[in-house]
């Protein structure tokens, strides 16, 4: 038991740093998707000339905006569900259902994961941006072309950081389930978590 | 019996696209001359995947058989398959068939086969859509100077952004879906497509009414499979697919040129303005996107000699349609 | 047999497995006992492509919108207006409520938003003026559905994304139904003013007053113009309207009202993308449940099996009602478009409905089914809000329900309601 909560504690500690860094890095993608969209309508009507590059750059950044926060709202329990059942049942019942559930996820996302990572390292991502290009050279004269593989790589990111979440979500179930005391409950209350629930 | 093979055949455009007829006549065709040892399963629209890099890669991984690119959809990998898109250089059907059914695609399929780690093969060049044509819901367009400063939507890709900047006019990135709103609202005020998909997405009622048949681009039809796929079936089978393929070509060069015809009476009988464009005229256009030709060759791997190979088999195919145009005629 | 992935998720849904699990682990586990395991690759590409799309980002832009609306306290100025407009009849404030919400829907897509941001000022306010306070936290969750249904509209964009309609055609679709709502709320309250004898809210505003009170509101009342207004005159498309909301919001709580600071902004920001993250995934996840709706043919037998009970498009459209209303009482209006959607759409339009008018008999249904118990979301959120039992509210809110189900009777068999708009304007056939 104390060798779980030994397992726990540092997980939970790694997950609420990583996830922190995370969720800094989407707020700066939501931002810069606003700016480049509002750069877009300028050029395109005030200027009338539309850029080539500012589709997929906001694309790019809401990719990753979704690999990066997601796994935070998985870890609050963001994630919709129909929860009639489990609230219904007793307490010891109720944690074991959570447990398949859990189990269930983490399934679907080591799945993901495998399927993710071919796909990255695969031929699709080896499609070269038709308008996302970054300097190489000092002068600004070369430029390199960005490949898919960059914006793609954000989902299985968010896969890996997911599946660290629900590891820790099952190693607290099972905590739970065997009545071990004395766990830090995951933070919330940062004005992040309210509202997670969808678009209704 | 049941079927040894089953080729999964994808196409992102809907059931009244030439790439179902195309598709149609490969399915009949295989299944018939492989006396059911392949069945040929064929899949429309964005079901399975709905764009090119993501559909090429279910080429190269399995998930999917065949599938049809246009040639932007392939420039992520193979950037040089843009020759196709470069304005002006065949004249008509008959030179870009010939073309198309000699070596030219053959260059393009071991280039491309390299450049993949030998996982994609391009099995045939057809068309799908005809001709791209500029079309604007301001004014007919006769020369290039009344093109100057259209907005015109362009897919985000490099070369038709550029040809329509080097004709004056400004090139807008608009997703195909939005298109028909962005017409209606003058976000944008022109594409270049051919016939039969402004008719079926009904363009003209977003008030595209002005039309120019200058023909500037043949819309080639690359058709994919994989590679492994392919040399995975005995030879003798390899031989009906590779037939078949031939098949469909023939039936996409044939089948856009018969649905335009009611395309283009209904686009008149609608109060579109259609404008044939003299050969002077033309002349003008082919100059003022001159360089396109040179943005072509100096940014693209491989533009130079790829450019080379295609303008070469453009003129053996025009010396050859010649040659044998004078003996039709006596 | 493919088709089993449906009661699979069936089972996974009711037992609580999180939505976007539940769409790739069904049609998942089905696959892999099939032996199509190379179509397993499918469902993550079709998730991955599902999120990779410009249209789509108008979510996390009308989300950031709402968000900065509710902080920068233009709610405040919106209510004012409302109440110098109508806090003098008999029951002023419970019309003062539902006319804020009609304002607030102008700005923000969301019922959530809504009842949070209405009912935290309105309900306290209401009460203080004798009214009982399950009344107050019931108009206020009745009202805030009006939200979704006058653009803009965060499910109607999923709607028209995960359906490939026009986002245009389905804002412009729900103005009509959406101002129906509220005159249906506003007449419930009306009779029962009469009979309880409401309190009126404030003496008559005098003509300046009202002058002053639209004057602070022009500002926010600007948005839904900017936003409709440019759209059809073809400044922007519908996506970049999102995000000039959001910046047309940023500037008037930052510089003109002087309401929010920009040490606000991370936490606004990061609000916005939280939610926008889970659902965008779960729209992602709808494109790969969609790909395997497709493959097991399942709109066919569905349509097959319904034609079956009977072939009288009313009587399928009163069934269509039903099944919608006890759907909206369990899951979210979102995520039931995002399930539903793919699977009755096709459906019903290949009977012959027009898909713009099937859109918004589906969205008004699930945005109506946020309010109705057991598992009403706004219900639970006015809940919170007011701190009345959701129950007890759940009961008052009954004679707000009846109304709003009759509009949805009306919705669905008067399709001019709907479609009015979108044809004169051109977005619809
Ligand atoms: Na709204
Ligand atoms: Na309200």
């Amino acid at each position: 038991m104390s060798r779980m909560l030994g397992v726990v504690r540092p997980l939970s500690w790694i997950n609420e740093r990583v996830l922190k860094a995370g969720r800094a890095v989407g707020i700066v993608a939501i931002a810069i998707m606003v700016a480049v969209t509002i750069v877009q309508v300028v050029f395109r009507y005030a200027l009338n000339g539309a850029l080539a590059w500012p589709d997929e750059a906001a694309r790019f950044c809401m990719l990753w905006m979704t690999g990066l926060m997601a796994p935070t709202a998985f870890r609050r329990s963001g994630f919709v569900a129909i929860d009639v059942l489990p609230a219904m049942l007793p307490r010891m019942p109720a944690l074991l259902l959570n447990l398949i559930l859990l189990a269930v996820s983490l399934l679907v996302l080591v799945f993901a994961l495998q399927i993710g990572w071919r796909e990255v390292t695969g031929l699709g991502g080896r499609f070269a941006s038709a308008s996302l290009f970054l300097p190489v050279s000092w002068d600004m004269t070369e430029w390199y072309r960005v490949p898919r593989s960059w914006m793609m790589a954000s989902i299985p990111v968010g896969l890996v950081l997911m599946i660290s979440v629900c590891v820790e979500l099952i190693l607290r179930n099972l905590a739970d389930l065997f009545g071990a005391r004395g766990l830090p409950p995951i933070p919330m209350g940062d004005g992040m978590d309210t509202g997670i629930r969808g678009v209704d | 019996q049941d079927a040894e093979y089953t080729l999964r055949a994808v196409a992102n455009s809907n059931e009244n696209d030439e790439d179902y007829d195309g598709l149609q006549v490969f399915k009949s065709y295989v299944e018939a001359a492989s006396n059911g040892a392949i069945e040929v399963e064929i899949y429309m629209g964005t079901q399975l995947c709905s764009n090119g890099a993501e559909c090429l890669q279910g080429v190269a991984d399995g998930s999917i058989d065949v599938y049809i690119s246009t040639s932007d959809g392939a420039a992520g990998l193979f950037p040089y398959v843009q020759v196709l898109d470069l304005p002006y250089i065949m004249a008509d059907d008959r030179v870009a068939e010939r073309v198309l059914t000699g070596d030219f695609p053959r260059t393009l399929r071991d280039m491309a086969l390299e450049d993949s780690g030998g996982m994609l093969r391009l099995m045939t060049i057809g068309n799908t859509g005809g001709w791209r044509n500029f079309a604007n819901t301001e004014r007919r367009i006769q020369t290039p100077a009344d093109i100057e400063g259209l907005k015109m939507r362009t897919v985000v890709a490099d070369l038709p952004q550029e040809l329509v900047r080097a004709l004056g006019a400004s090139p807008t990135p608009i997703p195909w879906p939005e298109l028909f709103t962005s017409l209606q609202t003058s976000v944008v005020e022109g594409t270049a497509n051919g016939i039969t998909d402004i008719m079926s997405m009904r363009f003209p009622e977003a008030g595209l009414q002005y039309l120019t048949l200058d023909n500037h681009a043949y819309m080639g039809a690359m058709w994919w499979m994989s590679n492994e796929t392919f040399m995975s079936l005995p030879e003798d089978l390899r031989r009906v697919v590779v037939d078949g393929f031939a098949q469909l070509q023939q039936a996409t060069f044939a089948s856009p040129k018969r649905k335009s015809i009611a395309a283009y009476e209904e686009f008149v009988e609608g109060g579109g303005d259609l404008y044939v464009p003299s050969p002077e005229e033309k002349a003008a256009f082919a100059e003022a996107a001159a360089p396109v030709y040179d943005w072509f060759t100096t940014n693209v791997d491989g533009g130079e000699e790829i450019l080379a190979t295609f303008r070469e088999a453009v003129q053996q195919a025009e010396s050859e349609l010649a040659e044998e145009r004078s003996r039709d005629i006596q | 047999m493919l088709i089993w992935f449906m009661p699979l998720f069936l089972v996974f849904l009711l037992v609580g497995l999180p939505v976007f699990f539940g769409m790739l682990a069904a049609p998942g586990i089905i696959l892999w006992l099939n032996g199509q395991e190379r179509d397993l690759t499918l469902l993550y590409r079709n998730l991955y492509n599902g999120m990779d799309s410009f249209p789509l980002m108008a979510i996390p832009f009308f989300m950031l919108a709402g968000e900065v609306m509710n902080r920068g306290g233009i709610t405040t100025r919106l209510v004012e207006f409302a109440q110098a407009l109508m806090g003098h009849f008999r029951g002023g404030l419970a019309h003062v409520n539902v006319l804020s919400s009609m304002l607030f829907a102008g700005l923000s897509g969301s019922a959530v938003a809504d009842t949070s941001a209405l009912g935290s000022m309105l309900i306290p306010a209401m009460e203080k003026q004798g009214y009982t306070r399950r009344f107050a936290a019931a108009i206020t969750a009745a009202s805030s559905v009006i939200g979704p249904i006058i653009p803009p509209s965060g499910i109607m964009i999923i709607y028209a994304y995960v359906m490939g309609e026009s986002v245009a055609a389905l804002f412009l679709a729900g103005l009509v139904p959406g101002v129906l709502v509220g005159l249906g709320l506003m007449l419930v309250i009306k009779l029962m003013a009469d009979r309880y004898d409401f309190p009126v809210a404030s003496a008559r505003y005098s003509w300046p007053d009202r002058g002053r009170a639209s004057l602070k509101a022009f500002f926010p009342l600007m948005t839904p113009v900017i936003i409709l207004g440019g759209i059809l005159g073809g400044v922007f498309t519908p996506t970049e309207a999102a995000a000039v909301s959001v910046v047309y919001a940023l500037i008037i709580s930052l510089f003109v009202l002087r309401t929010m600071t920009f040490s606000e902004l991370p936490d606004v920001l990061g609000r916005a993308a939280l939610t926008s993250a889970v659902v965008l995934l779960l729209v992602g996840a709808a494109m790969s449940f969609k790909t395997v709706v497709s493959l097991s043919q399942t709109p066919q037998m569905m349509a097959d099996w319904i034609l079956t009970l009977t072939a009288d498009p009313l009587l399928l459209l009163l069934l269509i009602n039903l099944l919608l209303f006890v759907v909206g009482m369990f899951l979210d209006a979102g995520p039931a478009i995002i399930i539903l959607a793919p699977i009755l759409g096709p459906v019903f339009i290949g009977m012959g409905v027009d898909s713009v008018h099937f859109a918004i008999i589906m969205s008004v249904n699930l945005t109506v089914g946020l309010a109705t118990p057991p598992m009403g979301l706004v219900l639970f959120v006015a809940s919170a809000v007011s701190g009345e039992r959701v129950t007890t509210i759940a009961r008052a809110i009954l004679p707000f329900l009846a109304v709003e189900v009759a509009v949805i009777f009306l919705i669905t068999y008067v399709p001019a309601i709907s479609m009015t708009i979108p044809r004169l304007t051109g977005f619809a056939d």
